[in-house]
């Protein structure tokens, strides 16, 4: 019994990995998240950075609101609100998946692309990176400095016009360290669909210990994966911003 | 050009009041006085960066208050050099020079290099065309502002304290530039202390203090037999710090010559 | 359970039942951020080469990983013989003391590192040349300043962990959003107002402060002369 209970770590560690498909599928499920959210987020944190910026009173306010709220909220209550509005909304929600499934070294894989709930947990996501993404890109947006964008007017250039031609090029590459902050970190919350029942990689490391009971040796594998990724799009990320350097930007 | 009666006020400060010059064309106004006194903020109302809240600016007949008028178009035709440079930072000076040409102009690309390329030789930058603003010092970063208004061949050009922001040494190289500008006959509106400069070329110099403008006359006028006190004073002191200015200028313009 | 609660009633259970404990897992949370905090952040400012290398190796290690994973390792992970002194029944609290204080610890010893760094260096020559050593001037000028600086980042950090501390659900802890989620699984087409409820009491602990503390402080401490630079 003893010797059961604290078993050699190395042989946990195998055990574990016979289990490599499913640790593949749901870590492929993180990233597909991963994508799509900080895509998506991209887009949206943009549009409500510029909206906030230079949206006029009104718009300003709702986006300003929209950001705070978002940050101010837990994203798992996010999350929970977006998957049961419909529910009780009363709407019908017909049940549907993309599924792909494919085989490697004779174990079959089976990944489901979309699925409703998959979806509510893209849009749940994308709606909160957009929100944190918007706050760096607003930091950014106002480093340029009001200087020159009157320079911009004053040579006769519409707001838009500068925004496009002044502030962005300048802004975008401004944002990229804080950015890249986000975008290593995001893998880091795609864990939260495990609560809507995705089939992430957190819940594959539940599915491997209910089979095996190397509760300490999966979960840690497990960090270990998001260790890894994390610091290859860091770094990856951290090329990049070296790659694209203007003297005094 | 026509500037009438501008009122202009900030929450409950009234920054000017009732301001009325003309401008003519080849003309050198030079606005100087205390600061505070509102000078900066004239500027911006004359080309509508922050309107005036009264009064009526005319740029060759056309009323700029007016809504039914394309304030871009207008801006394009009024060309601003201001004190901190405002150079486009992502951009190199070529590009910077030539920007305003291609999108707000509509030229074609290789046409607008040639013209930016022109400006920043007059300006006598051209070898630094490919770099960028940050690897300028100041009196060449203005250098390449000035490159930009003048590329757009405004109506006017707009100073505002060109040389304020300026070490000492790199003073002389700008103050040189405008002193060419206005001789080939540039109309140009200039607020700066650089009192050298307005004895050189000013057609007018006008005094504004507290946002109104006190005296008005040549510069003959005011460094001979200034008429008010303040007016006196403010000289007094200008002499004291920028004395040695005068030097600067006239050693360049001898060496012009 | 006949009647259908209304609103106020949601409202207040939720509030009783899942605030306190919230408080306590963030509190807690913080705490032992504080104390991890400060101590990386002195080890990579003023340590050796190894407490350095020691301290940023920690950084990444617990920034990387994701929460959720993080307390299920002090959950479920650690083998029951580690945990002698931690009575059984009160594991899954601890787990998440501990995962939510790690965590934390990573981050702030970030914002400490900023913060003692952004205190303008002539500060601490002037201190040493009215001959304080060089801890002294650590204690009585830098610290102080630091910490005013560090205080818009801190309350950002302090919203993280309250949102952070929701992940406790996971684990069966009745903080807030268990506490609403009870409700939910009582009266399912409540569910979504009820979430509504919790998010504007998450929202409620959060924005106030992090308003507060966020700019506007800085831009006060700014004009009072406080804050270095």
């Amino acid at each position: 019994m003893i010797l059961q209970t604290i078993p050699g770590p190395i042989e946990d560690i195998l055990k574990v990995f016979e289990y490599w498909d499913h640790i593949l599928s749901g870590f492929i499920m993180n990233m597909w998240l991963y994508a799509f959210a900080l895509t998506i987020g991209f887009i949206l944190g943009l549009i409500l950075a510029l909206v906030r910026q230079y949206g006029g009173r009104v718009f300003s306010k709702v986006s300003t609101g929209y950001i705070e709220v978002i940050r101010g909220t837990p994203l798992l209550v996010q999350l929970f609100l977006l998957y049961f509005l419909p529910f009780s909304l009363n709407w019908p929600i017909g049940s549907w998946r993309l599924v792909s499934t494919f085989s490697l070294f004779d174990k079959n894989i089976e990944i489901i692309f979309f699925d409703h709930i998959t979806l509510i947990g893209i849009i749940a996501l994308s709606l909160n990176s957009a929100a944190y993404q918007a706050e760096y890109f607003r930091g950014a947006i106002v480093s340029v400095g009001g200087g020159q964008v009157m320079a911009a007017k004053s040579l006769g250039m519409s707001t838009i016009g500068s925004i496009r031609h002044v502030v962005l090029p300048q802004a975008l590459r401004r944002v990229i360290p804080a950015w890249s902050n986000e975008a290593a970190y995001l893998p880091k919350y795609t864990t939260v669909v495990y609560f809507i029942g995705v089939k992430d990689l957190f819940r594959e490391a539940h599915y491997i210990v209910s089979i095996t009971f190397r509760s300490l040796a999966t979960y840690v594998i497990v960090a270990i994966v998001f260790l890894i990724t994390i610091s290859i799009i860091s770094k990856a990320l951290d090329i990049v911003y070296s790659r694209t350097r203007i003297p005094g930007l | 050009m026509k500037i009438h009666d501008v009122w202009k006020s900030y929450e409950n400060l009234e920054v000017l009041k009732g301001i009325s010059f003309d401008v003519e064309e080849k003309e050198v106004k030079v606005i100087f006085g205390p600061s505070g006194s509102g000078k900066s903020t004239l500027l911006r109302c004359i080309n509508m960066l922050n309107p005036p809240d009264k009064g009526e600016i005319y740029l060759r007949g056309q009323n700029l208050m007016s809504s039914d008028i394309d304030i871009n178009l207008m801006r394009s035709r009024i060309g601003m050099v201001f004190q901190q440079f405002n150079l486009f930072s992502h951009l190199k000076a070529v590009d910077n020079v030539s920007i305003g040409l291609r999108r707000v102009k509509g030229m074609k690309k290789e046409d607008a290099y040639e013209k930016a390329l022109q400006a920043l030789k007059n300006v006598r930058m051209d070898a630094w065309a490919n770099h960028y603003p940050a690897e300028l010092s100041g009196g060449q970063q203005q250098r390449v502002g000035i490159a930009r208004a003048l590329a757009m061949e405004p109506d006017v050009i707009l100073f505002d304290e060109p040389t304020s922001a300026l070490d000492p040494e790199l003073i002389g190289e700008v103050l040189q530039v405008m002193l060419d500008i206005a001789k080939s006959g540039t109309t140009m509106i200039v607020v700066t202390h650089e009192m050298g400069f307005a004895r050189a070329v000013a057609s007018e110099m006008i005094f504004l203090d507290k946002g109104l403008m006190i005296e008005r006359g040549t510069p003959e006028h005011f460094f001979t037999s200034p008429q008010s006190e303040r007016v006196k004073k403010f000289l007094n002191q200008l002499e004291v710090l920028y004395g040695s200015h005068e030097q600067l200028l006239q050693f360049k313009d001898k060496e012009e010559l | 359970m006949s009647e259908t609660p209304d609103i106020p009633s949601i409202f207040f259970y939720i509030l009783f039942t899942g605030l306190p404990t919230t408080l306590l897992l963030t509190g807690i949370g913080l705490l032992l951020g504080l104390i991890i905090g400060l101590a990386l952040a002195l080890m990579r400012i003023y340590g050796a080469k190894e407490l350095m290398w020691f301290a940023s190796g920690y950084e990444k290690v617990f920034r990387g990983i994701p929460i959720l994973v993080l307390i299920f390792i002090f959950a479920f992970g650690i083998p029951v013989e580690f945990l002698w002194y931690i009575n059984p029944l009160q594991r899954p609290l601890f787990s998440v003391f501990l995962a939510l204080g790690l965590r934390s610890g990573a981050y702030q010893s970030q914002i400490f590192r900023g913060a003692i760094n952004s205190v303008n260096f002539g500060q601490m020559e002037a201190a040493r040349s009215i001959g304080m050593s060089g801890f002294q001037s650590f204690i009585h000028i830098i610290f102080p300043q630091a910490l005013r600086l560090a205080l818009p980042s801190w309350s950002n950090e302090y919203a993280v962990v309250i949102k952070d501390s929701s992940f406790a659900y996971a684990i069966g802890i009745i903080e807030l959003t268990r506490a609403a989620n009870r409700i939910s699984f009582n009266y399912p087409e409540l569910w979504a107002p009820t979430m509504v409820i919790v998010a504007i009491i998450y929202f409620l602990f959060t924005f106030p402060v992090t308003n507060f503390f966020g700019e506007r402080q800085t831009k006060k401490l700014k004009k009072l002369g406080l804050g270095g630079g």
